[in-house]
C-alpha cells in the first residue's frame, strides 16, 4: 500500500491563486486593532476579510485602520457586508477595488436585517453584473443547491456557502444540505462562512470536504482571540487531514480492533 | 537624574486632561499656560472640538472592562475614588457634578444571549466580582420606573457612576481661569521639549505636557481616530437615575441622563476618521434604541446630534509617554472619564518625582 503521510502542499486554489492555509479571518468586532493583528498572526490566515460600508470610503477616512490590516500582509477581501440592495453591493464593490487595488470581493447582499441572511436574488444579480465588470466574486450565499448552482451559472469560481447565520455561532445547521452541495458540485472550492462558534465545528465542516472556513465573531469575542485563531486554525488542518486520509465508514455493532480469539468463550458474544 | 521640579509649565490641548492637568498644578503652585487649538467654550457640534464635550461622562469600570481588560477595571475603580474627592474642591461647582448610582445593562427578549455573554466576560475579566447582581423585571421596574416593562432580565452593575461633562469641562475652565493660568485659544500649536510652537513664535517653558488627543495626530503616527456618533434629546415625560445599556448583537448602545431633562444615547464606534455629520443609519440605530427603551421617548425633542473622534492607539489603551522637557498623554479612546483621574495621576506623580508612579506598568510602556 503506497501512501503520502502529509498534505499536499498549497493545493487550496482561489480565482488562479494558490494558499497554504484554508483559513479566512475576518477584521471587525476585535476590542482593538492590535488584538486584530495578533489574532491574524495566530490563525496563520493568508486571506482577511475587510468591510467599508460604514466608513464613508470616498473620503478615505478608513486609512489608519486599512494600512493596519494591510501590514499583516494577508491578501485582502474587501467584502460588501452591510448592503441591502444589488445597486448598494455593486457600487461598494467598485468603490473598494480602487481603494484596495484588487478585483477579488465577498459579495454580501443582506436579506434579511435582524440575521443578515443573504438575499439569494440579489446576489446572483449582483454577481452577473461585477463577473462582466472583471471582479472575482467569493459570495456569501445559503446552502441552497439551486442558489449555488446559478451562482455558477453566472460565473463565480468560488462558493461561500453558510453554516448559519452570521455571528450566531450555531455551527453547521443543514447537514443535510451542505452534504448534497459538496456531493454534487465537486470540482468549485467552497468555504464555509459564517455561523461557526466552535473550532469543532470547523474541522466537521473540513471533514466534509469543504475547501476552506472563513469565520469572525468567534475568534474576536472570545476572551483569548489569538488562542481562539490558532484553535481554529489547528482544527481546519485537522479537518483537512481527516478528509485527506479518508474517514472510516460508521458501523451499527462494535467490531474488535485486535483479535478475540485469545479470549475465553463466555466473553465472546 | 537631578531635575528640579518644573515651575513654569505649558499644557497642549484643553479637553479632560488638559483642564484637569492645568487644575493640579495650579494647585501645586505651578504657573500654567493652557493652549487650545479651538474655542475653550465650544458650542458648535462637528468642530474639531475636545471628545470630552462629546462622550457621555459614563464612570462604568465593570462595563468598560467586559470590552477591554483588567487593567482598564482597575483604573476605572480608582476613578470612582478620585472623581468625588476631586469635585469636592471645586470652588465654582453650583449643583451636584457625580453620582454614583450605578448602572443596568439589559437586553430584549429575543437579544438575553448577548447578556448573558456580557456576564460570561464580566466574570472572565473580573472573576470575583461582587458588585453586580442579576435582576428580574419587577426589579428593573424599581430601579427605573419609566423604562418600558417589557425589559424581563438585566444586570445591576451598583458600584458605577456618571458625571455630568459639559458642566464639568465649564467649572474646570472658570476654576484654572481664577487660579491665574495663562488661557490661550484658538491657538494651534506644535511640542517639542521644552517648547511650544506657535505660527507665531516659539515659547520655552520648564516643561510641555502633550494631550492635544486628535490634535497630535500629526505628530503620533500610531494615534488614529474612531468614530463616534451621539444624540442629545429632551423630554420631561421620563427620568433615569442611572446610565442604562442595551445589548443588542449589532450594537451596544447606552443612555445617560443629564441635567434639565436631557438625556445622550451613543455611541457608535466606527473605524473611520470621518468627522462628517450623524448618518441616517446611525441615528435610526440611535433612535430606535431609545425607542425601545420607553416608547414616552418618541415624544422626546432631538436637541443635538453630535460627531467626534475618539483618539487612540492601536491596542486602544492610553499611554503617558516620559521625555526630557516633555510628558505625553494620549489615547483614552472611549475612557476619557473612566481613565483621566488614573493618567492625571501618574503624569502628576512623574512631574513631582513621586517614588510610587500609579498605575506606571499600565500607562507608561
Amino acid at each position: 500500500m503506497s501512501y503520502t503521510p502529509t498534505l499536499p502542499a498549497k493545493d487550496f486554489t482561489l480565482y488562479g491563486e494558490t494558499f497554504s492555509s484554508r483559513f479566512l479571518l475576518g477584521t471587525a468586532l476585535y476590542a482593538s486593532p492590535q488584538l486584530m493583528r495578533d489574532s491574524i498572526v495566530q490563525s496563520r490566515a493568508e486571506i482577511v476579510t475587510l468591510g467599508l460600508r460604514r466608513q464613508n470610503p470616498n473620503d478615505r477616512s478608513g486609512d489608519a485602520i486599512w494600512d493596519f490590516i494591510k501590514e499583516s500582509g494577508c491578501r485582502l477581501l474587501p467584502n460588501t457586508a452591510g448592503c441591502k440592495s444589488v445597486k448598494e453591493a455593486v457600487t461598494l464593490a467598485e468603490m473598494s477595488r480602487e481603494i484596495f487595488d484588487t478585483e477579488w470581493i465577498k459579495l454580501e447582499v443582506v436579506g434579511d436585517d435582524y440575521n443578515l441572511q443573504p438575499d439569494p436574488f440579489g446576489l446572483v444579480e449582483a454577481s452577473e453584473i461585477l463577473i462582466k465588470k472583471g471582479f472575482k466574486v467569493l459570495p456569501y450565499c445559503t446552502d441552497d443547491l439551486i442558489l449555488c448552482k446559478r451562482l455558477l451559472d453566472v460565473g463565480c469560481q468560488v462558493l461561500m456557502p453558510w453554516g448559519a447565520p452570521i455571528g450566531t455561532g450555531q455551527g453547521l445547521l443543514n447537514r443535510y444540505n451542505l452534504r448534497t452541495l459538496r456531493e454534487r458540485i465537486k470540482d468549485v472550492p467552497m468555504i464555509i462562512d459564517a455561523g461557526l462558534g466552535a473550532p469543532s465545528q470547523a474541522t466537521e465542516a473540513m471533514e466534509m470536504g469543504f475547501d476552506g472556513i472563513l469565520l469572525n465573531t468567534a475568534v474576536a469575542k472570545a476572551h483569548n482571540p489569538p488562542l481562539m485563531a490558532e484553535a481554529f486554525a489547528d482544527a481546519i488542518d485537522a479537518g483537512r487531514k481527516a478528509y485527506y486520509a479518508g474517514l472510516m465508514q460508521k458501523r451499527q455493532t462494535a467490531s474488535p480492533s485486535t483479535p478475540t480469539i485469545g479470549q475465553p468463550f463466555w466473553h465472546q458474544q | 537624574m537631578t531635575h528640579s521640579i518644573p515651575n513654569n509649565i505649558a499644557i497642549a490641548g484643553a479637553g479632560l486632561l488638559g483642564r484637569l492637568l492645568a487644575w493640579q498644578l495650579l494647585q501645586a503652585n505651578c504657573k500654567v499656560t493652557l493652549f487650545e487649538a479651538g474655542s475653550f467654550t465650544p458650542d458648535t457640534p462637528q468642530t474639531n472640538r475636545a471628545a470630552a464635550f462629546t462622550a457621555a461622562g459614563m464612570i462604568a469600570p465593570l462595563s468598560e472592562a467586559v470590552v477591554s481588560d483588567e487593567g482598564v477595571y482597575r483604573m476605572g475603580q480608582f476613578a470612582l475614588q478620585q472623581w468625588p474627592q476631586w469635585l469636592s474642591k471645586l470652588q465654582m461647582q453650583t449643583a451636584p457634578l457625580f453620582f454614583q448610582h450605578g448602572s443596568l445593562v439589559i437586553a430584549h427578549p429575543q437579544d438575553i444571549s448577548e447578556l448573558d455573554q456580557f456576564e460570561r466576560e464580566l466574570q472572565f475579566v473580573i472573576p470575583q466580582c461582587k458588585t453586580y447582581r442579576r435582576v428580574n423585571q419587577q426589579q428593573i421596574q424599581e430601579l427605573e420606573p419609566d423604562l418600558n416593562p417589557n425589559f424581563s432580565q438585566g444586570l445591576f452593575l451598583a458600584e458605577e457612576g456618571h458625571v455630568h461633562n459639559r458642566e464639568l469641562l465649564r467649572v474646570l475652565l472658570s476654576e484654572i481661569s481664577l487660579l491665574g493660568a495663562k488661557l490661550r485659544e484658538f491657538t494651534p500649536v506644535e511640542v517639542a521639549a521644552n517648547k511650544i510652537i506657535t505660527e507665531a513664535s516659539e515659547e520655552e517653558f520648564d516643561l510641555v505636557i502633550d494631550c492635544r488627543g486628535m490634535g497630535a495626530r500629526d505628530q503620533h503616527p500610531q494615534l488614529r481616530g474612531v468614530r463616534g456618533e451621539t444624540l442629545h434629546v429632551e423630554t420631561k415625560e421620563i427620568q433615569l437615575q442611572r446610565p442604562v445599556r442595551l445589548m443588542h448583537p449589532r450594537y451596544q448602545l447606552y443612555i445617560v441622563p443629564k441635567l434639565n431633562n436631557r438625556f445622550i444615547i451613543g455611541a457608535t464606534q466606527i473605524e473611520s476618521e470621518d468627522r462628517s455629520p450623524v448618518t441616517l443609519q446611525s441615528s435610526l440605530e440611535l433612535s430606535s434604541a431609545l425607542y425601545t427603551l420607553s416608547p414616552a421617548f418618541a415624544e422626546a425633542r432631538i436637541i443635538e446630534m453630535d460627531v467626534n473622534l475618539r483618539p487612540a492607539y492601536m491596542d486602544n489603551l492610553p499611554k503617558v509617554i516620559i521625555q526630557d522637557g516633555l510628558i505625553t498623554a494620549n489615547g483614552l479612546f472611549r475612557h476619557g472619564y473612566l481613565l483621566a483621574p488614573a493618567m492625571v495621576e501618574n503624569v502628576l506623580a512623574h512631574i513631582f518625582q513621586k517614588e510610587e508612579k500609579v498605575f506606571n506598568e499600565l500607562l507608561n510602556c
